[in-house]
C-alpha cells in the first residue's frame, strides 16, 4: 500500500476550535423563531392506573398554549416492541413517566401550568426486580403484550414480564459438565446506572401547515427516529424532518424517541409555532433511560489442564417499564456473554425483563460489561481452583485466528491474544514491585472482552468538491463527541489528496443528508468509513477523467496530492483540483462524489439456537489490566493504575483512539467504584443529581496507559473497526479481579464501595 | 418586578433590566444570547457554566442577576485575544481536551482562573482546580495535559512579555471591546 498521507495521523480534531470558543450550538442552546416552551408532568407511582386527570386550572393559567394528556397524544412508539405511549395512556408503569404536557410563552409559565394538573392514580402492584418480575404467576406490567406489534426476531416466553429470550444452544453442557473435572457455579450482580452525557436532553417540534414535521434534537441516530417516528405517527417519512444539532455526549442515551415525543405530542397542539421541551438534569436521569442493571448465574466445567468444557449463563436483564432496546440490548449482549474463549458446549438464556423502574436502554458497550463483570471474574475464580496462573488460563483457551466461536461463526484477524499479552505486560502481571504499604493490600487484576457490532446495516455518503477545491462530506454520521467529523474528514482528504483544512462536514438533516443506520454500536468508523471512502474515490474518479483531458495523459497515472493533479514525471504542470473544475464546468461547477457501504455477509442470529455464521461485520477485542491498593480498615478501593490494550484494526486518527480509551476507562471506572441509579420501594430514583450520583472527577482518574494494537480487518477501511465503546467494559470486571488478588475475597456486585469492600472484608475475617 | 443593572460583560460596559432572580446563567443564555456558557445540571454541581466573576470563578447558575450591579463578567465568548485563540484554548486544541465539548468552556474558563492566580501548577493542582467540573468523555488525562501545555505556553510568553502579567496574562482584561 503506498504511504497514508492523512490517515493514521493524529490529526487535531476539526471541530476543537469552535468547541473552545463557546460558538458550537447543542440542541440545548438552540433557540427558533416564536417558539413556545413545553413541560412535563411525570408520574409519581410506580405502577397505577390513572383515574382521572384534570387539566382545567393549567389550560386557564395565563400565557399557556396547549395543555396534553395521552388522550390527545394517542400515539404508540418502540424500536423492535411496540409499547411506549407518546404520554401514559391509562395507567402508568414507572416514577417518572411523562403523563401530561404543558406548552407556554415562557419556561416558567409552562413550569407553574404543570403544577396546576391534577391526576388521581389507583396504585398497582409493582415489580423492582427481573426475578420477581418474570417469577411465574406475576403479575403483567404490559397486559396488552401478547397484542403489541413486534420484529420479526423477537422471542416471547410463557414466564410473565419477558419482553424477549435469547437463547444460545451449542452442543450439550450437560454432558459437557458431566466430563468436567471442576464445575464452579456463581452468581453477579451490576446496578443501573445513567449516562450523565453533561448535555441534558431537549427537542424542539413543529408542524408545519402541509403537515410536515420537523424536530430538531441531537439524536444518535436521525433516520432511525425518523423511521419510528413515521410509524407512531403512521405518516409517510417523507413528511418527517430530523435536524441534528450539535450533541453534548450521549453513551446512548440520545436516541429513541424520548423527549423527542413530548415536544412531537405538543407541537401538534401549538397552531404551527415551534416548541422546545428541555429536560433538567433530574428529568434527564429518571425520564430517558439507564443501563440495565443484570443479574447474571454463570456456571462452568473445566479439565484439570484448564480446558474449558461448558459454560451455562442465565441473565436477567431489568428492562424497566418499557422495552426500548432491551431486545438487542438482550441478544447482543447475551450472544458473547460467555466470554472470547473456545467452549465446545454452550447454554445461554437471556431474559429481558419489564419492570416498574426507569427505561433502560442502548448504554456504550450494550450489554458487555454486565456480562464481562461476570464472566471475566468467574474465569479467575476458575483459575484460582485449577491453580493456574489466570493468564496461563485465559491463554489455553482464548480466541485466537480460525476459530470458530461458540455461536458458529468462524473468526478471523483476532487480535485479541496481542491485547492480552501486552495489557499484562504493561501492569507488570506475576510480578511483585512493591511490599504492601500499611495497612493496605495491592493487587493486579485484568480482564479481556470481545464486542459485536449491530449487523448488518448501511451507510451512505457523498462528497462535494467545489472550484475552490473545497470538499463538503455529506454523511448522517453524528458527531457525538467521539471524533467523527476528523476521521471521516482525514478519509475524504486522504483519497482526493487535499489537505484537511479543505474539508468540512455538511450539518446532519434528514432531507438533505444521504441514509446511515445510526451512529452507535461502534459501527461509524467502518461503515461510514468506507461509504465517506468510496465517495471520495468516485469523486476522484470524475476530477481524473476531467485532468487527463487537460493534462494530455492517462488517468491511472495521475497523482493526487496537496490538492493538486499532476503526472509523477512532471509535477510542475500540476493543476489545482479547482482549475480542474472551473476548466470543465466553470466557475460554479461542482464534483459530486457518491459512496455506500453494507456489509453484505451479515446475517441475523437464529432465535432459536442462537447461531449466526457472519453475526458481526467486525469483533472489538481489548483486555484491560488494573492495578489497586485496598485500605483494609475502611474499605476504599484507590486505583493505582490502569493498562487498556484495544484492538482497533487500524488507528485512523490515534490521537482519539487514545482519547476514546480514555473516556471509556473513565466512565468504567465509575461504574466499577461508585455509580448506581439508586430505586427505592417506591420505585423512585433517590440520586438523580451529579450531588448524589457520583461521576469519575479529575481526582479519581489513575494513572492511564493505552495500548493500541493493529490487527487490521481487511474489510474495514485501511483495516480499521470500531473502537468507541471497548473502552469501559472490561474495566469494572480488570479492577474487581484486582480486588480479589489483593483482598483474596471475590466480591460479586457493583459499585465496589467503600462500604460494600468492608463488609466483605469483615464477612472474611468472621 | 425588574431591577436595573450595569455590569461589564467580556469588556464592554452593558445595562441591561432584568427581575432580580433571573439567574446569571439564564441571563447569559437566554437573554442576552451567549450560549457558549453551559447549562449541565442547574444546581452547581457540574461546572459546565463557570464563568469568571470579579476575576473569580463561579458556577452562573448559583448567582442571581440581583447580585451583578457593578460586576465584571468573563464568559468563553471573552477569551479569545482579538482574532487570537487565548494560549488556554489552544492548548485543548493541541492537546485533544474536548471531545462532545459541553463541559469545556466551563473547564476553559476554571483553568483560566487557576493559571491567573498560579502559573506555574503541579498537577495535583490542576487535578484539584478542576475537580469540580465534570467531564464525561475524555478521562481527563487531555484536559490536565492541555492545562500543563497552557501553563508553559503563558510561563514562556511572561519571560517574554513581563508587562503581560500584571494585567492577569490574558486578554480579557486587554481587549476591552472583544464584542
Amino acid at each position: 500500500m503506498e504511504e497514508l498521507a492523512v490517515v493514521g495521523k493524529p490529526v487535531t480534531r476539526v471541530d476543537a476550535e469552535e468547541k473552545v470558543t463557546g460558538q458550537t450550538v447543542y440542541g440545548y442552546d438552540l433557540v427558533l423563531p416564536n417558539m413556545l416552551y413545553g413541560k412535563a408532568l411525570f408520574s409519581t407511582r410506580p405502577h397505577a392506573i390513572i383515574k382521572r386527570i384534570n387539566t382545567e386550572r393549567a389550560k386557564n393559567y395565563p400565557g399557556v398554549q396547549a395543555v396534553i394528556t395521552g388522550a390527545d397524544a394517542p400515539w404508540i412508539h418502540g424500536e423492535t416492541i411496540k409499547d411506549t405511549p407518546f404520554l401514559a395512556q391509562g395507567k402508568v408503569r414507572y416514577v417518572g413517566e411523562p403523563v401530561a404536557a404543558v406548552a407556554a410563552v415562557d419556561e416558567d409559565t409552562a413550569q407553574a401550568a404543570v403544577a396546576l394538573i391534577e391526576v388521581e392514580y389507583e396504585d398497582l402492584p409493582a415489580y423492582f426486580s427481573p426475578e420477581e418480575a418474570s417469577k411465574p404467576g406475576a403479575r403483567a406490567i404490559h397486559e396488552d403484550y401478547p397484542e403489541y406489534h413486534k420484529a420479526d426476531f423477537i422471542v416471547t416466553s410463557p414466564l410473565p414480564n419477558v419482553c424477549e429470550h435469547f437463547k444460545l444452544r451449542t452442543g450439550d453442557v450437560e454432558q459437557g459438565f458431566r466430563k468436567s473435572d471442576l464445575i464452579l457455579e456463581q452468581s453477579f450482580r451490576v446496578p443501573a446506572i445513567q449516562h450523565a452525557a453533561m448535555e441534558p436532553h431537549s427537542a424542539h417540534a413543529m408542524v408545519d401547515d402541509s403537515g410536515k414535521l420537523t424536530v430538531w434534537v441531537p439524536n444518535d441516530a436521525p433516520f432511525r427516529v425518523r423511521t419510528e417516528t413515521a410509524e407512531a405517527l403512521g405518516l409517510p417519512p417523507e413528511k418527517i424532518r430530523y435536524i441534528n444539532p450539535y450533541q453534548g455526549g450521549g453513551f446512548g442515551s440520545k436516541g429513541g424517541l424520548k423527549v423527542e415525543r413530548i415536544a412531537i405530542a405538543l407541537a401538534y397542539h401549538t397552531k404551527g409555532l415551534p416548541v422546545r421541551v428541555k429536560f433538567n438534569r433530574q428529568e434527564t436521569f429518571v425520564s430517558t433511560s439507564t443501563r440495565h442493571g443484570a443479574i447474571v448465574r454463570i456456571k462452568s466445567g473445566v479439565k484439570s489442564d484448564g480446558e474449558l468444557v461448558a459454560r451455562e449463563i442465565t441473565i436477567y436483564w431489568d428492562a424497566g417499564a418499557y422495552s426500548e432496546k432491551s431486545p438487542t440490548v438482550c441478544i447482543r449482549g447475551s450472544l458473547p456473554s460467555p466470554g472470547p474463549y473456545r467452549i465446545p458446549q454452550v447454554k445461554v438464556d437471556g431474559y429481558a425483563v419489564y419492570t416498574n423502574k426507569p427505561v433502560a436502554g442502548a448504554f456504550r458497550g450494550y450489554g458487555i460489561p454486565q456480562a464481562a463483570w461476570a464472566c471475566e471474574q468467574h474465569m479467575d475464580d476458575l483459575a484460582k481452583r485449577l491453580r493456574m496462573d489466570p493468564l496461563e488460563f485465559r491463554l489455553k483457551n482464548i480466541f485466537v485466528d480460525g476459530d470458530v466461536a461458540y455461536w458458529g461463526e468462524q473468526l478471523h484477524n483476532v487480535g485479541l491474544k496481542e491485547t492480552l499479552l501486552k495489557a499484562t505486560e504493561g501492569i507488570g502481571w506475576g510480578k511483585t514491585e512493591k511490599l504492601d504499604p500499611k495497612g493496605f493490600k495491592i493487587g493486579k487484576g485484568f480482564a479481556c472482552i470481545a464486542k459485536p457490532t449491530r449487523t448488518p446495516t448501511t451507510s451512505n455518503a457523498s462528497v462535494l468538491v467545489d472550484s475552490q477545491g473545497k470538499v463538503t462530506i455529506l454523511a448522517g454520521t453524528v458527531e457525538i463527541g467521539q471524533g467523527c467529523s476528523t476521521m471521516l474528514s482525514q478519509v475524504a482528504a486522504e483519497e482526493l489528496g487535499i489537505p484537511i483544512e479543505n474539508t468540512r462536514m455538511h450539518p446532519l438533516d434528514t432531507d438533505v443528508i444521504p441514509f446511515d443506520s445510526s451512529t452507535t454500536s461502534s459501527r461509524s468508523t467502518f461503515h461510514m468509513g468506507n461509504a465517506v471512502r468510496h465517495a471520495a474515490i468516485h469523486a476522484r474518479e470524475q476530477l481524473a477523467e476531467i485532468a487527463s483531458g487537460i493534462l494530455e495523459a492517462p488517468q491511472e497515472e495521475l497523482r493526487f496530492s496537496d490538492g493538486k493533479i499532476f503526472l509523477d514525471n512532471d509535477p510542475q504542470h500540476a493543476l489545482t483540483i479547482g482549475e480542474v473544475i472551473r476548466r470543465q464546468l466553470g466557475p460554479d461547477g461542482v464534483v459530486r462524489g457518491n459512496g455506500s457501504y453494507t456489509y453484505e455477509l451479515g446475517k441475523d442470529v437464529d432465535p432459536q439456537t442462537g447461531h449466526s455464521d457472519h453475526a458481526s461485520a467486525f469483533y472489538m477485542y481489548a483486555t484491560q489490566a488494573a492495578e489497586v491498593a485496598v485500605d483494609e480498615e475502611t474499605g476504599r478501593v484507590r486505583l493505582l493504575r490502569v493498562v487498556a490494550a484495544h484492538d482497533v484494526g487500524k488507528a485512523i486518527n490515534p490521537l482519539n483512539c487514545v482519547a476514546q480509551v480514555e473516556g471509556g476507562l473513565a466512565m468504567g471506572i465509575g461504574a466499577a467504584l461508585h455509580e448506581e441509579l439508586v430505586v427505592d420501594d417506591h420505585g423512585r430514583v433517590r440520586n438523580s443529581s451529579f450531588l448524589d450520583y457520583h461521576l469519575v472527577t479529575s481526582l479519581d482518574m489513575p494513572e492511564m496507559k493505552t495500548i493500541i494494537v493493529e490487527c487490521p480487518t481487511p474489510d474495514g477501511p485501511y483495516g480499521a473497526k470500531g473502537l468507541g465503546e471497548p473502552g469501559l467494559a472490561p474495566t469494572p470486571a480488570a479492577i474487581g479481579n484486582a480486588v480479589a488478588n489483593a483482598l483474596g475475597i471475590r466480591i460479586y456486585d457493583l459499585p465496589l464501595t467503600p462500604e460494600r469492600v468492608y463488609w466483605a472484608i469483615q464477612a472474611a475475617t468472621d | 418586578m425588574h431591577t436595573k443593572i450595569q455590569i461589564r460583560l467580556n469588556g464592554k460596559m452593558q445595562t441591561l433590566t432584568v427581575p432580580p432572580f433571573r439567574l446569571l446563567l439564564d441571563l447569559l443564555r437566554d437573554e442576552i444570547g451567549l450560549t457558549g456558557t453551559k447549562e449541565g445540571c442547574g444546581t452547581g454541581d457540574c461546572g459546565a457554566c463557570t464563568v469568571l466573576l470579579n476575576g473569580k470563578p463561579v458556577n452562573s447558575c448559583l448567582v442571581l442577576s440581583g447580585e451583578l450591579e457593578g460586576a465584571d463578567i468573563v464568559t468563553i465568548e471573552g477569551l479569545k485575544i482579538g482574532p487570537y485563540l487565548h494560549p488556554v484554548q489552544q492548548a485543548f486544541v493541541q492537546e485533544g481536551g474536548a471531545q462532545c465539548g459541553y463541559c469545556t468552556p466551563g473547564i476553559l474558563m476554571m483553568t483560566k482562573a487557576l493559571l491567573d492566580e498560579n502559573i506555574n501548577p503541579t498537577e495535583e493542582e490542576i487535578r484539584f482546580a478542576l475537580s469540580g467540573n465534570l467531564c464525561r468523555c475524555t478521562g481527563y488525562a487531555k484536559i490536565i495535559q492541555a492545562v500543563q501545555t497552557a501553563a508553559a505556553e503563558l510561563r514562556r510568553s511572561y519571560e517574554e512579555f513581563p508587562s503581560s502579567q500584571r494585567r492577569g496574562g490574558c486578554a480579557t482584561n486587554k481587549m476591552p471591546r472583544s464584542h
